[in-house]
């Protein structure tokens, strides 16, 4: 079990989708998180195992090549696609309760934003470590945060700009989602956010990657 | 007087290195299905593309406060003290909006979000490059159109660079009639379409053209950094 699991993070950390994906070159042929995920569910590994020992190992080492801009998006977009595609799988156990995941965490692009392609990392990593993520997509107002907050207690909101215009509405939406659900934990990020925003605005946490808010996440709920 | 520019996809000639570059593959060669990704995403460009610019320009120019602002016509443009400088020997100033138009993005987004993203981010890609590279094709043509005259053109500069507020943006466009080529801005100063960029270039026989511009900015993320072929392509 132990040996299908590490070929399972294998193909987590380096985009292995299935057997016809000729991504990445070194594992042409060989069998992807598609088949591998199947493979170990048939002959039994735990749902629960199969998330934690196999996927999010691998989710987690893309997430420290990508820091450290060993990687760059279109690697961790394949191990995002290889990591939804063994989630297709597990998702029946998700259901049922025979596997959990850690949380929920709760992503949008600010009002008055647009961009996508961060935000979505975010998500795709977090996902990807064992949470549940919810998109709310781009242009979000407190509104809908909240509203997403109340049908997911305890959710951890994350808010994502990529304009110093659009970045100081994640003040206001932190300061509405903080008075209408007091204890809400809020993580940013985006291109012209920094620490001392982050402070400044009230905000629980700020990270410059992805892999830092995984990490905020385990601290904070794991 | 506003110039007005349009170019199909296949006369930017853009550079599959390039994009190679941008995506992150330095100089390696890209690993399959990236190679086919942009063989599509770059056929594609064609369909998907608007591509449309245009330029005002205006000699009613003036420096003030120390050269860390400008007025055109009039209208006060606080653009701080690196860029303000960098435009302060032009006798007249050009303000630019370009666009790649909203097909290219469309498209990208229904990828990142349906069973493609990596595909989907090919697209976005090539959707950023296609708007610099149009904007890079109008400076050249602005420059070969003024060379008769002995004039010159700086760099381009931009609302949301080096201390210039992308609250500027709504001033900038009040030079162009609404919804100009299809570009317009929300009040947070975004435009739409999202693959679209505005700015200002200085214009005068004693201007400089700085290829070695990315050294006056601090930003230690940009993707732009460290692609130099960018400033010798227009020069
Ligand atoms: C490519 C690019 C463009 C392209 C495409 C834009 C697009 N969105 O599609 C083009 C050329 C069109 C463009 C135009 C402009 N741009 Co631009 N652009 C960039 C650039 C180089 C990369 C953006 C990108 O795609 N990054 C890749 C993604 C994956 O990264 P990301 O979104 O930042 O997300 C990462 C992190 O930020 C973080 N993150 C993101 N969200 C969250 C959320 C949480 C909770 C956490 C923890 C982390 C997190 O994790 C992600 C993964 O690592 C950035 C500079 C940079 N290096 O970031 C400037 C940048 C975003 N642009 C900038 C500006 C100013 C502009 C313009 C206003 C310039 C102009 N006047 O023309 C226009 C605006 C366009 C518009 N529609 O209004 C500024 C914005 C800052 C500011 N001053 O407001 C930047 C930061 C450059 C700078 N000056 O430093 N741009």
């Amino acid at each position: 079990m132990s040996e299908l699991l590490s070929k399972l993070a294998e193909c987590i950390e380096f985009g292995k989708i299935n057997m016809a994906s000729p991504y990445p070159p070194q594992m042409k042929g060989q069998e992807g998180a598609d088949e591998i995920t199947r493979k170990a569910l048939d002959e039994g590994v735990n749902p629960q195992d199969i998330l934690s020992k196999g996927l999010m190992p691998g989710m987690e080492r893309i997430g420290i090549k990508f820091r450290e801009n060993k990687v760059f998006v279109p690697q961790v977009l394949m191990s995002a696609k290889a990591m939804s595609t063994a989630m297709l799988h597990l998702k029946p156990h998700f259901l049922s309760g025979a596997a959990k995941q850690k949380g929920t965490f709760i992503i949008g692009t600010v009002l008055g934003d647009l961009h996508d392609i961060g935000k979505n990392l975010v998500g795709m990593m977090v996902e990807g470590n064992g949470y549940k993520v919810i998109d709310l997509g781009t242009d979000v107002s407190s509104d809908k945060f909240i509203a997403a907050l109340k049908e997911n207690p305890n959710a951890v909101i994350g808010l994502s700009a990529l304009l110093t215009t659009t970045m100081v509405n994640m003040e206001k939406i932190t300061r509405e989602i903080k008075e209408a659900l007091p204890g809400t934990l809020v993580t940013i990020g985006g291109a012209p956010v920094n620490n001392d925003f982050c402070m400044k605005i009230g905000a629980d946490n700020y990270s410059p990657d992805p892999q830092g808010v995984v990490e905020f996440l385990n601290t904070k709920i794991a | 007087m506003i110039h007005n520019y349009q170019f199909n996809f296949q006369e930017l000639d853009i550079s599959k290195n390039e994009i190679s570059e941008l995506l992150g593959f330095n100089g390696e060669e890209m690993p399959e299905p990236f190679g086919s990704y942009l063989e599509e995403a770059c056929q594609d460009a064609a369909r998907l593309c608007d591509i449309r610019g245009a330029v005002y320009i205006s000699e009613n120019i003036e420096f003030i406060s120390n050269n860390s602002a400008f007025t055109i016509d009039g209208q006060f443009f606080d653009a701080g003290k690196l860029i303000s400088r960098q435009l302060k020997k032009a006798t007249s100033l050009a303000l630019f909006i370009c666009t790649a138009g909203e097909g290219i993005s469309k498209k990208s987004q229904a990828l990142l979000h349906g069973d493609d993203p990596a595909k989907g981010y090919v697209y976005d890609v090539l959707g950023s490059i296609t708007v610099e590279t149009a904007m890079d094709k109008i400076q050249r043509q602005l420059r070969e159109e003024l060379s008769a005259t002995g004039e010159k053109l700086t760099n381009r500069y931009s609302p949301g660079y080096c201390d210039w507020s992308v609250a500027h943006q709504h001033k900038l466009f009040s030079f162009f009639p609404e919804n100009h080529c299809g570009i317009s801005v929300n009040s947070s100063a975004l435009m739409h379409p999202i693959k679209s960029v505005s700015g200002v270039i200085g214009i005068g026989k004693e201007v400089k053209f700085n290829k070695y511009h990315c050294e006056m900015c601090t930003s230690e993320t940009c993707i732009y950094r460290n692609l130099r072929s960018r400033a010798e392509k227009i020069f």
